[in-house]
């Protein structure tokens, strides 16, 4: 009966009490900087001796954090965008295309999500300073890119594969165009998959640190470059509450993604 | 003449649909194998052409280390998460709904969180003063702070906790994909349930938790940050060293011969994983 939720007796309350403990770890760094982020003590001290919202005032008043964070929200667009574009194209030939060698360039396409970043870090770090492109924002798009391609792919070949191709021929049979067709009927039928792929390969921009070490200049850093500098000077509490207002962020992404699908299955 | 020449020659044609790949393709070759290539070239020319960066890197104490420790850490990671993600992943699996929604939220909470913020609130957790200790010394467990932070200790707390999501979804599919009649036909035929857990459900799921703890393995492999912020000086990892090899030492000979045993040991594994993935799906998974 270990499958049968109801009749678990004593074993089912062992592992739900587990279960709890595990997702008591998981929310506890999340939940615990949010507080830091409020608490008085500039060291760190918790629970903290009284409540305060100057971090948030400090961090405000840095133009060096709102900077680091537009040109994360720069790059990470641009990156979403160029990656939802090519991955599209990419997913209609690697679903639809009949050619040879199909699963070897799909996962050709798929390698910069399983090699590690740091190789791939100081390959283009490399690369780019031969070709005059560190420290730019063209270069950070591009080697961004290349790593959050295999996430567009991903959400939009499945959702692809998922679409029945005869209603697109309906289309064209009733007189659209091929393009008018895939536009007007593909692109919508399969939209949750591309904004999945726009979600993940914002994301893989947004919280992209490895890359951003090597690449980052004094005039152009990203908001985890910013992070990871002062991560290592020291653990003021200005970045729990850059931190806090990142954890804000997840949580509006994930509402409106469990928005949508809502509206998808309704 | 030429009208001859042009008929004779066979005429070349992209095969159909396939210039959609061309932008994505043109992007990887050029951006990710280049590079890649040129890399594994520089580890073999500087500072002068032979193999004497990869004889350096095997032959020494000091990396021989580097690697141990690489290996003991991705081991002790993926053993943990697999013994604390199998119960979890099992609850997710037969809990009602609404019940395992919460805890996929909290899951996904976790997993979107930037990673930084993630480290740096196990960097305050595990201080020497941090809540963990403070509060194991208040409950009398110790009496002296333990050392949880710039160690192997601190790196392998941080990494289960990163890696934990990237076991528990998948794990979580290939329960729901177990029939529970198999288990109640089980009981039916005397089985205790310690019997059907090791003879019916662990084996059933074993595809699953080879899989993903393959997966979990090589990204604790190459992993940068965890490590680079709770381990110490003492007991670097690899992509610590060779991201200090390129950014500190400036040694590239070395760091991209590193970086390319990395490289081999990683694609190697995930070539094992892909098999294994594979194997699952032609024996009738879903």
């Amino acid at each position: 009966m270990l499958l049968d939720y109801d009749r678990m007796g004593w074993l089912k309350i062992a592992l739900l009490g587990f279960t709890a403990l595990v997702a008591g770890f998981l929310l506890l760094p999340v939940v615990f900087i949010v507080l830091l982020s409020f608490g008085s003590s500039r060291w760190l001290a918790f629970p903290p001796p009284g409540w305060t919202l100057k971090w948030y005032q400090e961090l405000f008043a840095d133009p060096a954090w709102l900077d680091a964070a537009l040109t994360s929200a720069r790059i990470a667009t641009m990156t979403a965008i160029l990656s939802v574009v090519i991955g599209l194209l990419a997913s209609f030939a690697l679903v639809r295309g009949r050619f040879a060698g199909r699963e070897i360039l799909r996962g050709l396409l798929l390698t910069p999500m399983v090699l590690p970043v740091v190789v791939f870090a100081i390959a283009i770090y490399a690369f780019f300073l031969r070709l005059g492109l560190g420290g730019t924002t063209i270069g950070f798009v591009v080697a961004h890119t290349v790593l959050a391609l295999p996430f567009a792919i991903i959400p939009i070949a499945t959702a692809l594969e998922g679409f029945d191709k005869s209603i697109e021929d309906a289309a064209i049979v009733c007189g659209a165009s091929p393009l008018e067709a895939r536009l007007r009927i593909t692109l919508p039928s399969i939209r949750i998959g591309i904004f999945s792929a726009a979600i993940f390969s914002f994301l893989a921009s947004w919280d992209e640190v490895v890359v951003a070490i090597f690449m980052a200049s004094p005039s152009l850093q990203t908001l985890p470059v910013k992070i990871w500098g002062s991560l290592r000077s020291d653990l003021s509490p200005v970045i729990a509450a850059a931190s806090s207002l990142l954890v804000g962020l997840t949580l509006a992404l994930m509402v409106v993604t469990a928005l949508l699908q809502r509206k998808v299955r309704t | 003449m030429s009208v001859e020449t042009r008929q004779s020659l066979p005429t070349f044609r992209m095969p159909a649909g396939f210039n959609g790949l061309l932008p994505a393709l043109v992007l990887i070759v050029l951006f990710f194998v280049v590079p890649v290539l040129a890399l594994l070239l520089r580890s073999v020319t500087e500072p002068e052409p032979g193999l004497q960066n990869y004889a350096t890197l095997l032959g020494d104490g000091t990396y021989a280390r580097v690697f141990f420790n690489t290996f003991l850490v991705a081991s002790v990671v993926t053993i943990v998460t697999v013994l604390v993600a199998f119960p979890v992943a099992w609850m997710l699996a037969i809990m009602p709904s609404a019940l395992a929604s919460i805890v996929f939220g909290i899951i996904i909470l976790s997993m979107w969180t930037n990673l930084l913020t993630r480290t740096y609130a196990w960097m305050v957790l595990l201080q020497r003063t941090g809540v963990i200790n403070r509060t194991l010394m208040a409950i009398g467990v110790i009496d002296q702070p333990l050392p949880l932070i710039n160690n192997l200790t601190g790196v392998t707390i941080g990494m289960v906790y990163i890696m934990l999501p990237f076991m528990i979804l998948p794990l979580v599919g290939t329960l729901r994909a177990i029939d529970p009649m198999t288990l109640r036909a089980a009981a039916l035929c005397g089985a205790s349930p310690f019997q059907a857990f090791h003879r019916i459900l662990l084996p059933l799921s074993l595809p699953g938790i080879a899989a993903g703890g393959l997966m979990v393995f090589v990204m604790s492999l190459g992993y940068f940050v965890t490590p680079a912020l709770l381990g110490g000086t003492s007991n670097m990892m690899l992509a610590e060293m060779i991201a200090q090899m390129i950014q500190s030492l400036l040694n590239w000979g070395l760091g991209s011969a590193a970086a390319f045993i990395l490289l081999v040991v990683t694609m190697a594994l995930y070539a094992l994983q892909l098999r294994l993935v594979g194997a699952r799906r032609m024996s009738g998974g879903a």
